[in-house]
Order: C-alpha cells, then sequence, then structure tokens
C-alpha cells in the first residue's frame, strides 16, 4: 500500500494532475485583483463571494499557505521521481553504447548492398565499431548519449529554482529609505546610515526622463567605515553584502514654521508626508501633492502640465486633532498662517527612492535556471541515437534508434541509405 | 531610414497577403507549382521584412522591439521564419496554407498599431532587452507554427479521406512529431525568455519574480506546455490530447501577449 502511494507521488500522472492545478492557479491569481480589503472585494463582487475568496486565500493566492503546499508537493514530486530514476537512467545510459540492448525487429531498417561506413558517416555517427551480435560481426555506433540525461537535469534545475526562490523570499531583507540630495538616515534597523551624496534626473531632448542616477556613501555605526556607488535604474550597486537600487522619485520641499516672526521649526518633506508643530502637537500639516507647472483642468480638477519647474504649487492639509482645518494650494512665496503660526514651503527638488535588498539565495534560483536551460536543450536537441549494420549475405541490414525523433531519423536513415548505393562497396 | 521602412512594410504586407491567396489557390486547384511560388513569395517577404527590421532599427537606434508595433512585426517576422524552416526542413509546403493566414493576421496587428518612434523609459535602457525579447519573438513564432501544426494534426482525426491532403499532409505520427519539435524550440526559448527577463528585473526593479501579471502568463504558458510534453510520453494520451494542450498553450501565448496589456494591470504595461 504504501509502495502503491509512493508510486503515485512520484509518477507522471501525479506530475501533470499537478502541473495543471498549479497553471490554473496562477491564471487566477492574476484575473483577481490580489491584496484588497475585505471590503472591498465586498463592494465590488458580494459579501458572500468576499468571504469565499477570504476563506481560500485568494485575496494573495502566490503567497497562501495552499499554493506553497501545491509547490512543495510539487517539489517531492520531482525530488521523488528524480531519485527513482537516477539509477534507471545510469543503466540505460551504460546500456547504450550496447548493441544488445538494441530492438532487433526489422521494423526500422534498410536492406542495401554497399559501403555501410557511407551511412553511418552521413548520418553523422562517430566511426562504427566491430562487435559480435549473436554470432555475426556488425557495425554500431550511438551519439549523444547525455541527452537521456536532459529531463533529468532540467528536473534537478526546476527543483534548485523554487528551492533559490522559496528559500529568498523566506530569508530576504529588504529596506526602502527615500530623501534629498545631502540627507543622511539610518536603514531601518540595519547597523548603516545612508547618505545621498547627489541624486540627478537626466532628459532627453524631448524632456523625457533618460535616467535616474543618485550617488550614495553607507557608513557602518559601529566601525566607521563606509563605501560609496552610484546607482541608477538597471545599475544597482553592492555595498556591505546589500544591493542598493534606485526605485522612484518625488517632489520634496523645505517648510519652515515661524512663531510671532522667529523660525520655530525647519524640515525636509517628501510629499504625502506630514508633521506637527513642535509647541502645538495637535496642529499638524500634510503635504498631500505637488505639481511643478501648476494648471487646473476643468471637471478634473488640479494637474501639472509638464514635468519643469514653471509655476510650481503645493497642496497641503492642515489637521487640528482628528478635525482637518482646510486643504488647498500654495504657491510660492505664498503663507499659511494660522493664529501666531506661519507656515512655508520652499526649494521644490526631486527626492530619491532607494531600495535596498540582500538576497543570499538569488545566485541558487540563477544556477537552477541555467540548469533547466541546459537540461531541456539536453533533451530537445541531443537526441539519443544508435545505429547497428547487420551483414545479411553480400548486404547490410540497417537499424536505427532515435529516442524522440522515430520517424524522422527513420526517413534520414533511408536517403543516407540511397545516397549509399551510389558509392563503390566495400572491398 | 523610417520612410524605407514604412515602404518595406507594405511592400511585406502585400506579398504575404498574395503568398497566402496563391497557397488558398494551391488548394483549390490542386497544382504543386502554385504551392512552390507561394513558398518562394513567403521567402522574399521574409528577406523584405528582416530588411525593414534593420531600417527600422538603424532609423529608431535601438532594436526594433520595444513597442507593441515593434513587437508585432517582429512576431510576424519570426513566425514567417519558423514556418519557412518547417516547410524547407520537412518538405512539407501544406503547412504554408495555415501558417500564412496566421502570419498576414499578425503583420495586420501589427500595421493598426502606432508607428512613432519614441525614446525608451530607464528601465527598457539595458542590454538584457535584447536577449529577452529577441528570444521571447523566437518563442512566440515556434509556438505559433506548433498551434497551425496541432490544429491539422486535430483536423485530420475528423476529415475523411481525401487523396489530395493525404498526399500533401504528412501521416497524424508525423504531424505530431513536427509539432512537438516546434513545441520545443518555443519552449526552450520561453525558457531563456523567462529567465533573461527575470535577471533584468532584478537589475531594474530589485526583484526577479514579482507575480506581474506578464510574468504569471508566461509561467501558465510554460506550465501548460510542459503537460503538452509530458502528455506526448503516456500512452494512450499522446497525440491528440498533446495536440489540446499545444493550442491552449497558444491561446496563452497570445493572452500573455495581447490580453494581459490591455486587460490586467502591471509593469508590462508598457511593453
Ligand atoms: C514544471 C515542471 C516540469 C518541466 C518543465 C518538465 C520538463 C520535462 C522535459 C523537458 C522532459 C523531456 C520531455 C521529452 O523528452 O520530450 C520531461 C520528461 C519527463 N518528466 Fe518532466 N518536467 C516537469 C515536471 C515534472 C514532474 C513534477 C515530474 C514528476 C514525476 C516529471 C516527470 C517526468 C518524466 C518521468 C519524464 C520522462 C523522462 C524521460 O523520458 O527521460 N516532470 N520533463
Amino acid at each position: 500500500m504504501f509502495r502503491k502511494v509512493l508510486k503515485f507521488l512520484s509518477s507522471m500522472k501525479f506530475a501533470i494532475i499537478l502541473l495543471v492545478i498549479l497553471a490554473l492557479a496562477c491564471a487566477a491569481g492574476s484575473f483577481l485583483s490580489q491584496h484588497q480589503s475585505y471590503e472591498w472585494y465586498a463592494s465590488r463582487y458580494s459579501e458572500r463571494t468576499a468571504a469565499v475568496i477570504y476563506a481560500l486565500a485568494l485575496d494573495d493566492v502566490y503567497h497562501s499557505i495552499w499554493f506553497l503546499i501545491l509547490t512543495a508537493v510539487l517539489c517531492c514530486n520531482l525530488l521523488f521521481c528524480n531519485l527513482l530514476r537516477f539509477k534507471p537512467i545510469f543503466q540505460k545510459t551504460k546500456d547504450f553504447s550496447n548493441p544488445k540492448s538494441m530492438n532487433l525487429s526489422l521494423e526500422n531498417s534498410v536492406d542495401f548492398s554497399g559501403n555501410p561506413c557511407y551511412v553511418f558517416k552521413r548520418l553523422r555517427f562517430p566511426a562504427p565499431i566491430e562487435t559480435e551480435l549473436d554470432g555475426k560481426t556488425v557495425l554500431f555506433s550511438q551519439k549523444n548519449r547525455i541527452g537521456l540525461w536532459g529531463a533529468w537535469i532540467c528536473h534537478l534545475g526546476i527543483l534548485l529554482l523554487i528551492l533559490g526562490f522559496t528559500l529568498g523570499q523566506m530569508t530576504r531583507l529588504e529596506y526602502a529609505v527615500y530623501g534629498v540630495s545631502g540627507q543622511t538616515k539610518p536603514i531601518a534597523d540595519t547597523n548603516y546610515l545612508l547618505t545621498i551624496d547627489d541624486f540627478q534626473i537626466g532628459l532627453n531632448e524631448d524632456d523625457a526622463v533618460s535616467q535616474y542616477s543618485a550617488s550614495l556613501t553607507v557608513r557602518e555605526i559601529d566601525s566607521g567605515e563606509t563605501q560609496s556607488a552610484q546607482v541608477s535604474v538597471n545599475y544597482p550597486a553592492s555595498l556591505f553584502g546589500y544591493q542598493f537600487y534606485q526605485n522612484s522619485t518625488g517632489w520634496a520641499a523645505d517648510v519652515s514654521v515661524l512663531k510671532n516672526g522667529i523660525l520655530l521649526q525647519e524640515e525636509i518633506l517628501c510629499a504625502g508626508e506630514y508633521f506637527t508643530i513642535e509647541d502645538l502637537p495637535e496642529l499638524a500639516v500634510c503635504f498631500n501633492a505637488f505639481y511643478p507647472d501648476f494648471v487646473m483642468i476643468e471637471g478634473k480638477g488640479p494637474a501639472t502640465a509638464s514635468g519643469k519647474l514653471v509655476n510650481p504649487a503645493y497642496l497641503y492639509s492642515i489637521y487640528y486633532g482628528e478635525e482637518i482645518l482646510g486643504m488647498n494650494a500654495l504657491f510660492s512665496g505664498e503663507v499659511i498662517t494660522i493664529d501666531d503660526y506661519e507656515i512655508q514651503f520652499s526649494n521644490p527638488r526631486n527626492y530619491t527612492v532607494i531600495q535596498i535588498k540582500s538576497d543570499r539565495f538569488t545566485p541558487l534560483a540563477l544556477l537552477g535556471g541555467i540548469i533547466t536551460m541546459i537540461g531541456l536543450f539536453l533533451a530537445f536537441y541531443l537526441q539519443p541515437k544508435r545505429l547497428l549494420s547487420i551483414p545479411n549475405g553480400n548486404r547490410f541490414s540497417f537499424i536505427g534508434q532515435s529516442r524522440r525523433d522515430g520517424p524522422i531519423f527513420c526517413e534520414e536513415l533511408s536517403a543516407a541509405v540511397n545516397e549509399a548505393r551510389n558509392v563503390p562497396p566495400l572491398s | 531610414m523610417l520612410y524605407a521602412e514604412n515602404i518595406l512594410f507594405t511592400a511585406v504586407m502585400l506579398i504575404y497577403f498574395a503568398a497566402m491567396m496563391l497557397f488558398f489557390v494551391f488548394v483549390a486547384v490542386k497544382k504543386d507549382i502554385i504551392a512552390v511560388i507561394g513558398k518562394y513569395l513567403l521567402l522574399t517577404g521574409l528577406l523584405l521584412h528582416t530588411a525593414a527590421l534593420i531600417c527600422r532599427g538603424i532609423g529608431a537606434e535601438r532594436l526594433p522591439m520595444t513597442n507593441q508595433y515593434e513587437f508585432a512585426t517582429s512576431f510576424a517576422w519570426a513566425l514567417c521564419l519558423v514556418s519557412l524552416v518547417f516547410i524547407l526542413k520537412f518538405r512539407f509546403s501544406m503547412l504554408g496554407v495555415f501558417t500564412s493566414p496566421v502570419i498576414f493576421l499578425v503583420i495586420g496587428y501589427a500595421a493598426m498599431q502606432s508607428k512613432e518612434v519614441k525614446e525608451l523609459m530607464p528601465a527598457l535602457r539595458s542590454n538584457w532587452l535584447g536577449f529577452h525579447v529577441s528570444t521571447a519573438i523566437i518563442a512566440y513564432g515556434a509556438f505559433g507554427v506548433s498551434f497551425v501544426l496541432s490544429l491539422i494534426f486535430l483536423l485530420r482525426g475528423i476529415m475523411k479521406d481525401n487523396g489530395f491532403f493525404d498526399q500533401h499532409i504528412p501521416k497524424r505520427e508525423k504531424l505530431d512529431l513536427i509539432s512537438y519539435r516546434s513545441v520545443c524550440l518555443g519552449l526552450l526559448f520561453l525558457t531563456f525568455t523567462i529567465v533573461t527577463g527575470a535577471i533584468w528585473a532584478e537589475r531594474a526593479w530589485g526583484s526577479y519574480w514579482s507575480w506581474d501579471p506578464k510574468e504569471t502568463w508566461s509561467l501558465v504558458t510554460w506550465l501548460v506546455y510542459s503537460v503538452y510534453l509530458h502528455l506526448r510520453l503516456r500512452r494512450g494520451w499522446s497525440g491528440k490530447s498533446a495536440a489540446v494542450f499545444a493550442v491552449v498553450g497558444f491561446l496563452c501565448v497570445i493572452f500573455t501577449y495581447i490580453g494581459v496589456n490591455t486587460l490586467l494591470p502591471g509593469i508590462h504595461s508598457y511593453a
């Protein structure tokens, strides 16, 4: 019973079922919007559908426990299959160079009287060897034996790929730091500080962005050691074992708060952030959005006509406790006045978002991918083939075998034999 | 250069149309010579098409594979290339009857897209783009041919005996084998596409796999074709059900190519 179950679990039939289910699951996850709230699904579909979606974790298919289990079962299936098949393939590879293991029924055979070596050569086989078979001296050659390992190697690659990806997902560290040129910030809970030395946006002639690049310096807090690099889109850098990526950008500005004409507070604020007044924490100012080239489009609201600083405007809102006091657009030089406080936005410039990552298993996944490709190449393009020529009076019978290409190889063999008829016979 | 490309493109479209018509006439009047002319017409189309793509590449100063128009015209080019290779290798002119409408359809789709040459956004400025997209084009071309072959395979099962078709279409066993050969080519190149795409995503976005819809659908396609391969190895299941999977696989290819961009959101939406 146990053997039977194990056999099924390592069978190709089970593999096909699993692959179909996986394909369906992947497709389902791409149709249903992922990572939404229960309320979102309930309003979009129905309360009942939302309950089903949440019960089956369909809101996050690719990280759900059942998807993980499915992948794990596939891995076991692959592993068992490869373990069980190692010895048989090994044996088959050994037998492949022995003509005795060939099926000698003459269904794939062609007869002719001519030079048999020519046929071997024409079909690009290595020079045949003479050996005894059933009391006859036969000519035999084989090629592409390694192709027998193609599927096995491909499966091994897939296993490593899944392993590398899953371990990476479980252990990877990821942070994001954003800021403008000159700012230094800690990288979350690590022992490093990141300084953005410079941030530039390169433009094409048509003013479209050609590149974003940031110069970075990372300092290890304990030792004071530093490392620097430049990162831009498609060109990450590696510092202290972490990968640094130029991820995205947005607008930031300086905000100053004056109380009775005296400077109370200065901040660098990125669009989307808020700050509270130091001596009146109930009062908060949110920098909602920035429009470098402000225009008002009827029916649509505020927008920017270009990416250039032509008519900058800051959209802000002010809160007192939970209550919103107001929301408005502020132009250069304008000041927000609330009682004794004056708030001013100035010096708009781009901030950069630097993504920081460490995933020690990426090389394993890459190795898996490369091995998979090699395996596929071997399986598809190195077809194991063998050819046997048996003397039959003063004629020769040819028996050919190709693992997956039978009918085509047969045609090639007939063609080669036909050509060989015109070649002088063996002396 | 872009002007030259425009003229060449129109010429190529007309040639593919003429080739398709000739192949239809071939079926109607059953004269082999017409199929031979059709074959040479396809070859002429392919050469001019290659010239058109080179002109586009020189005119735009980059690989001509970065927007819907360029990808569609390259896809038609690969379809034509792969089907000619199979027509010549397996002496199977009749294949042209079935692939030429697909080629014409794809180049027609290309003609409907905007031909404007735009500067590339930063994420697309990578050498990996060339590897990623050119392997995708070959994969798509090969899958297109396997789709056509599998359709022929399935049709052959329901077709009554017909001397003309029997003479010009290989036996089902060989059809299955040729289809298998083109799926192999496609799957190998799809794997290259996915791996180079992952390496590129790692460099551009810091994550080599993020379940973006285009990624997901290329994985679905990859899974469907691997089911095809395994089904072929099973007695009783090979042939017909495998052919069905090859057809489903190509529908996935088309969905990955067009459906994902229009129906699902994601970072690939510019491609
Ligand atoms: C995504 C997953 C998979 C891929 C891409 C894949 C790929 C392949 C390829 C390319 C072949 C060679 C086919 C041929 O020569 O025509 C093959 C054969 C095979 N596969 Fe898979 N495979 C996968 C999963 C599995 C699983 C899970 C099993 C588990 C049992 C399995 C079992 C087999 C077997 C038994 C063969 C026959 C090998 C031979 O004849 O040497 N495969 N597979």
